[in-house]
């Protein structure tokens, strides 16, 4: 007979690395003098999609466009420090130091700008710049950049951005652990089948907060991304060793979801601005994963009242716990 | 060509340009793809068929690449990355991946790719099932497949 059941998973997350241990971040802006811009920095993009969002928050800055940034990521030749990729933290520590470079660039060009146009209430938009209340005096970006390199300015600022926090007390547990949280919640619905203890999950529905979607597709890949690896991680996947000895050394032993096991998604993106982040935002990374599994088990449970407390809840396992439940 | 020890002259098209190579018989396609003609879209991953990264189409069909031996290609017509489209023309998949996001670290995206052009080809208006069975033997850690199953739904749209 088959069953359904449907459950929740919530979960709150630190930023960062938190208690104290060192969270910080490097990234260079340089504005070439045909008004091209290279960005430097030690961040790793391995898919989640950094690299779109730093050039993004450059362009946003500087009024410029998207694609006349050149990003140099990753060398220890070329770029400065930006921490690991981990712990959920590039758009939260990175993302911050971006923003601090390009506003500290964009002061020089404001005031070459002022110096030119003889106005202060400039904007910055579209590859140019321009007085609010008299918009006719206006200068290209391109030939402010030149001005810039003509009159002998910096040209490239370097931001650091730290977010290493005080700690907490060991006796009590209270203090500053992190420098801020994400949250997220999940709800699965299943059909579990009381013969076999085969678990089909029907569709799963994802909330989490970001703080601000710096590029709403890629949060939402992320997400997406985060619940195929819950549900790997609920139903299939397991590192089985033997003596010292890893048995799941290949992707046919190692279960992962192919694309006949994910089930829909409906994933939805919450904003609440958190004043430290770079435009309010936070990281995603990991929040989206961390909660597919608890629903998914709390799904299995509602649906044939059996608790799973040993993952994954592959065939196996299930089929023993409902047959130990019938015994009972 | 001049004779080396141990190797066996091969014809193969690849991408439309007949190709003649001299290959050891212990190669697989995967290999003189990568290493003998530099075509290095096709990636290598597992290299025992479990993951699908070196997915080519060979007269038609898709085929991991790491399990194919480089001489039962022989006269056959072998599609990889390199010949669906360029930077400046991509072809309708390619563009219809960047639209929907279907790209995350991009590894399994070559092999996805020609999964779905494979599957296009004899099935020009899948369903849903169709797609999802269609790019099963390739692996995606990223994105979850659901923007990959949206690109190819609107390949066309």
């Amino acid at each position: 007979m088959k069953k359904r059941g449907i459950g929740i998973g919530c979960m709150y997350y630190g930023m960062g690395y938190g208690f104290s241990r060192p969270d910080v971040s490097a990234a260079e802006v340089e504005i070439c003098e045909d008004g091209s811009i290279i960005v430097r920095s030690g961040e790793v993009d391995y898919g989640q999609g950094s690299d779109t969002i730093f050039c993004q928050m450059v362009a946003e800055e500087l009024g410029i466009r998207y694609d006349t940034i050149q990003l140099i990521t990753a060398d220890t030749f070329a770029t400065p420090n930006a921490g690991p990729t981990s712990a959920s933290r590039l758009t939260y520590v990175t993302g911050n130091a971006m923003v601090k470079a390009s506003r500290a660039i964009k002061k020089t060009l404001q005031s070459v700008a002022e110096e030119i146009l003889g106005e202060r209430d400039l904007l910055f938009l579209d590859e140019e710049i321009f007085s609010e209340s008299h918009p006719e005096r206006r200068i290209s970006f391109r030939q402010l950049a030149k001005e810039g390199h003509l009159r002998g300015l910096p040209m490239v600022e370097t931001a650091w951005h730290d977010i290493t926090t005080k700690d907490v007390n060991p006796e009590t547990g209270q203090g500053d652990a992190y420098s801020t949280y994400a949250y997220a919640a999940q709800l699965a619905e299943v059909a579990v089948d009381t013969e076999t203890g085969e678990v089909e999950v029907l569709r799963i529905v994802a909330a989490a907060d970001v703080g601000k979607a710096i590029n709403p597709s890629n949060v939402e890949g992320q997400i997406e991304g985060g619940v195929a690896m819950g549900l790997g991680y609920a139903l299939t996947e397991e590192i089985k060793e033997e003596g010292g000895y890893l048995k799941t050394r290949n992707l046919g032993e190692y279960m992962i979801p192919t694309s006949m096991d994910v089930p829909p998604i409906d994933p939805h993106i919450v904003e609440v601005p958190v004043s430290s982040g770079p435009y309010g935002a936070k990281g995603v990374g990991e929040p989206a994963l961390i909660p597919t599994a608890p629903a998914i088990l709390n799904a299995i449970a509602n649906a044939i009242g059996v608790r799973v407390t040993e993952l994954p809840a592959n065939l196996e396992n299930l089929h023993r716990l409902i047959r130990e439940k019938e015994r009972d | 060509m001049s004779k080396e020890p141990g190797k066996t002259l091969l014809k193969m098209k690849v991408n439309g340009k007949a190709v003649e190579v001299m290959v050891n018989p212990t190669w697989t396609l995967l290999r003189v793809l990568r290493e003998e003609l530099r075509l290095t879209g096709t990636k290598k991953g597992c290299e025992q068929g479990d993951c699908g990264v070196c997915t080519v189409i060979m007269d038609g069909r898709t085929v991991n690449a790491c399990l194919v031996l480089a001489l039962q290609t022989e006269s056959k017509e072998i599609e990889t990355i390199e010949g669906l489209g360029t930077a400046d023309q991509l072809h309708p998949l390619q563009k219809s991946f960047i639209k929907h996001g279907a790209v995350q670290c991009g590894f399994c995206t070559p092999g996805m790719l020609l999964s779905a052009k494979a599957l296009l080809e004899k099935n020009a208006d899948p369903t849903l099932e169709e797609i999802k069975r269609g790019i099963s033997g390739n692996l995606c850690r990223c994105t979850g497949f659901v923007k990959i199953i949206k690109a190819i739904q609107n390949v066309h749209r």
